[in-house]
């Protein structure tokens, strides 16, 4: 398994760097509470996919200030399709997700998955973030816990991340 | 974060080394390229494969700090499947200026004065 076999040499290097730069934290662990069948899941995407409806992600800022990027997050209901979002992500190739939503976001594989009976059930609210944050700080102050505080009251038992 | 709230997570990772060095409970790790990590453009049976053993890596997974290798391979060359990237502003900002290249490696992010 090359971790970084996809990437061009500078992005390598930095992918290294930063992997050995990463300080050592403490374990946590939560054990999936219930078989997998009987259990809720979630899709969570860096892919920063915004519905249609919803505000865009905001790329001009990280335009203005490459160093920053927007800490926000979207929420995508249950039935979201690529018909409905458009991608804001300026370091991936945004056009397979938005032909085809579940490269990034599998949300119709997880409903089939569900009606073979391999999940309990699909989670009503997934999410999306963008994933270049060199400075995560209020991703994980503000943005995670909304996400958290929104999983909890749907009673989520296991969310699957999908960084792109 | 999400993990420490009591809800199980997994990361469907395509740089694991990485993701597992951030702390990720379990990680599922894939050989695949950037901005597509279920599989390509309209391949349904390959992302529902992606996927299923993603779950199945959840379910498995027995300790903090698992990694799972998934049994995939991308169907593409190397070069035809990482395709053209956008240059991101920091790309950009990095070719004009190449030390501040260093400081991304670093991590130690500048003011937006300094950038």
């Amino acid at each position: 398994m090359d971790s970084f076999k996809y990437l061009g040499f500078a992005s390598r290097k930095l992918m290294k760097a930063w992997t050995e730069r990463e300080p050592r934290r403490p374990p946590v662990w939560t054990p999936l509470k219930k078989p997998l069948a009987e259990a809720r899941i979630a899709l969570i995407s860096s892919a920063a996919i915004a519905r249609k409806d919803q505000p865009p992600f905001d790329q001009d800022g990280e335009r203005r200030n490459p160093w920053w990027g927007d800490p926000s997050h979207r929420v995508l209901p249950r039935g979201t399709t690529e018909r409905d979002v458009r991608l804001y992500h300026l370091h991936i190739q945004t056009s397979h997700g938005e032909q085809d939503l579940d490269c990034v976001l599998p949300l119709r594989r997880l409903e089939e998955a569900q009606q073979a009976g391999l999940v309990g059930s699909v989670a009503p609210s997934h999410y999306s973030f963008m994933g270049y944050l060199l400075d995560a700080e209020p991703f994980l102050t503000k943005t995670v816990p909304q996400m958290v505080a929104r999983m909890k009251s749907e009673e989520v038992d296991a969310a699957v991340l999908v960084p792109v | 974060m999400i993990e420490a709230e009591g809800i199980s997570t997994i990361c469907l990772s395509v740089i694991p080394v990485l993701t597992a060095a951030t702390g990720a409970p379990r990680v599922a790790a894939l050989e695949y390229p950037f901005s597509r990590p279920l599989g390509m453009v309209g391949d349904v049976a390959g992302q529902a494969a992606v996927l299923r053993a993603t779950l199945e890596a959840l379910a498995a997974a027995g300790a903090y700090g698992a990694v799972i290798d998934l049994p995939f391979q991308w169907p593409e060359p190397r070069g035809k499947a990482m395709g053209v990237l956008p240059e991101p502003p920091i790309a950009a900002l990095c070719r004009k200026k190449p030390w501040l290249y260093l400081k991304l490696l670093s991590g130690k992010i500048p003011a937006p004065e300094e950038a």
